[in-house]
């Protein structure tokens, strides 16, 4: 076998082996849907709130600063978020008279009337407020409902998830969050 | 060149040319602010939907995309700046064509490498095959011919006939 023969034979075995590690590479590829938002992972600050409650009073960042707080997107007709529901009363009834803590509920992909009977047969206390043209979610980079944010006094998103949350896990991330602690 | 020769190639140059031009002018995108904000809607893939650009999708997230679009058209951002917030949101699984940094060279590089390594290995195979030895004569070959060349030159073969031929007595064995 001459030389030149020898090397075209190695560049392509070589060729063919660095094919196949791609393909493998592709082939073990699995995308595995994420349950911690981006901007968690980030530890980006959180968007600004420029929005309407459902009774037409203005909330902008602004007004929460120096406040640890709790978005949560969701909507009348997510089951999901009707299952959250008793969880986030309750955590709000437990928080609500603390001075440094507030907590927002954004319509996701509903209307504001379906909205008011929701609010009101759900006993929601909190502030519910109107995304009419969904900024706020794009802005949050949203995928789904419920989600929620806890962003920290310093308006950093340190805690959050892409689903129903739960009264411990809740108050873990307040805690963490007054705590200047990070979930991630 | 006279001018008669002249005229065709002047009418082959003047095709060329209005061809170029009508490519050009074609090619150019509409930069409208309707037509970018389409445009965009395309380039851009549903966040929560497989397979699905923005202009596709019925989802939540594409509907608020597809109003957020012409605002920040009319608030003056640029196409690159508008992908680049979504990205910023939803990173870049959010962009129908890979991006030209990072991760997304492979995808743009690989077709252009595969075709490089397919005319190298064609410049190569060529070359190789023009060298290749071509079949050479055997002792048997030459000394036919050898033979030929004698008969003719004393004149007992007529040149057109082969040398393999038997003369017409040998068939009877004579």
């Amino acid at each position: 076998m001459t030389l030149a023969r020898f090397r075209v034979r190695w560049i392509a075995l070589a060729f063919a082996v660095v094919l196949v590690a791609f393909g493998v590479v592709l082939a073990v590829q699995t995308r595995s849907e994420p349950s911690i938002p981006r901007l968690v992972l980030e530890h980006a600050t959180a968007p600004q709130l420029h929005l309407k409650t459902l009774d037409g009073k203005a909330v902008t960042s602004a007004q929460l600063r120096s406040k640890t707080y709790v978005v949560n997107f969701f909507n009348s007709w997510c089951i999901p978020c009707q299952q959250e529901a008793p969880a986030l009363k309750s955590f709000y009834d437990q928080h609500k008279s603390e001075g440094d803590f507030a907590m927002l509920g954004i319509i996701i992909d509903d209307n504001a009337p379906t909205m008011r009977g929701y609010v009101r047969d759900q006993g929601i206390a909190w502030p519910v407020l109107v995304d009419p043209n969904g900024s706020a979610a794009l802005d949050y980079g949203t995928t789904g409902q419920p989600e929620t944010y806890v962003i920290a006094p310093d308006g950093v998103v340190v805690c959050g998830t892409l689903g129903p949350s739960s009264v411990t896990v809740l108050n873990a991330w307040l805690a963490a969050a007054r705590g200047g602690q990070q979930c991630t | 060149m006279t001018r008669g020769k002249l005229v065709p190639w002047l009418a082959l140059a003047l095709v060329v040319a209005v061809g170029i031009v009508v490519l050009v002018v074609r090619s150019r995108p509409d930069s409208s602010p309707a037509a970018r904000a389409a445009r965009l809607e395309q380039q851009l893939a549903c966040p929560v939907c497989e397979g699905q650009s923005v202009a596709d999708s019925n989802s939540p997230q594409s509907r608020a995309i597809r109003d957020d679009i012409p605002r920040r058209i009319a608030a003056g951002e640029s196409d690159a700046e508008i992908r680049q917030y979504y990205v910023s949101r939803y990173t870049e699984r959010i962009l129908e064509t890979p991006s030209n940094s990072g991760i997304g060279i492979v995808a743009w590089g690989l077709p252009a490498l595969a075709v490089i390594l397919g005319a190298l290995s064609i410049v190569v195979a060529v070359r190789r095959w023009s060298r290749a030895p071509r079949l050479r004569a055997t002792d048997e070959d030459e000394d036919i011919v050898r033979r030929a060349r004698a008969e003719s030159e004393a004149g007992d073969v007529h040149p057109d006939s082969h040398p393999n031929d038997e003369a017409p007595g040998d068939e009877d064995g004579a």
